[in-house]
């Protein structure tokens, strides 16, 4: 390895960072290398998106629980705290887990290695063309869910859980198929 | 030249003896991994059977535990003969 650590700019890695990743150097982190541990923070990353996605119905949501104004501005805040905490927590992990393998470049990766991440990037690029299919079908066939109009439903949490899902799910498909390391 | 029939990716299971060989040469997964420029997980899946690999890491690992390819690889499984 060269002195100079090499950044992968349009990875947005580093070399030093990722080989560190791919090493296993750091001990405090072994409970992840069980697919059962893996499996539980797919399911908590998933269900952060989605609580994140449902942010965008915070309108609908608070005037059907009819709370005063303070005690919604708290309520909300914290469960958008501890959303974000999830996702991003459970993300991190994720990144771990997998050692960075979704994010590498094909130099630092052995052949297998990059076999299984283009093969989840190919299965993540699938699955956002069902989301979005699936969202255009509830759009134009679904109920009117007020997404984009002034004082109405906010639809920009769900566009930021969409683009998240997008950076998490090479890393989701990759911790769901990796066997006990 | 195979059927114009058969299915280009049909996934044909690869016998391997990595393990034994391996272990006869006192070789850690980690050192064998070393050894050919793979990650240790990789030299597991290839033992497992669950990973096929290149020609070019087949002849890593058989240059590595000075082993003809055709030895440590195989289309049918050693230890019951059949395919």
């Amino acid at each position: 390895m060269s002195k100079k650590n090499k950044i992968y700019w349009s990875l947005g890695v580093t070399e030093k960072g990722t080989r560190a990743l791919l090493t296993d150097e750091n001990s405090k982190f072994k409970w992840l290398r069980f697919q059962r541990n893996r499996r539980i923070l797919v399911v908590l990353e998933l269900l952060g998106l989605v609580l994140l996605a449902l942010g965008s119905f915070y309108t609908s949501m608070t005037s059907s629980l009819n709370l005063s104004e303070a005690t919604e501005v708290i309520v909300f805040s914290l469960a958008a705290i501890l959303v974000i905490m999830l996702t991003l927590g459970a993300y991190s992990f994720l990144r771990i887990a997998v050692r960075g393998i979704a994010d590498a470049p094909n130099e630092l990766l052995d052949e297998r290695q990059i076999q299984i991440r283009d093969s989840s990037y190919r299965h993540a690029y699938l699955a956002m063309g069902y989301l979005i299919l699936g969202i255009f079908l509830v759009m134009f066939f679904g109920p009117d869910l007020r997404l984009f109009e002034p004082e109405a439903n906010d639809g920009s949490y769900m566009l930021i859980a969409a683009l998240f899902a997008f950076a998490s799910l090479p890393s989701i498909f990759i911790a769901w198929r990796e066997k006990d390391i | 030249m195979y059927a114009t029939s058969m299915s280009r990716n049909a996934e044909v299971p690869v016998f391997n003896q990595i393990e034994e060989v391996r272990t006869k040469l006192g070789l850690s997964r980690q050192e064998l991994a070393d050894m050919v420029g793979v990650h240790y997980q990789t030299i597991g899946y290839l033992e497992r059977g669950e990973y096929s690999p290149s020609l070019v890491l087949a002849l890593r690992i058989s240059e590595a535990v000075n082993k003809p390819v055709s030895e440590l690889f195989s289309l049918t499984d050693p230890k019951k003969g059949k395919k």
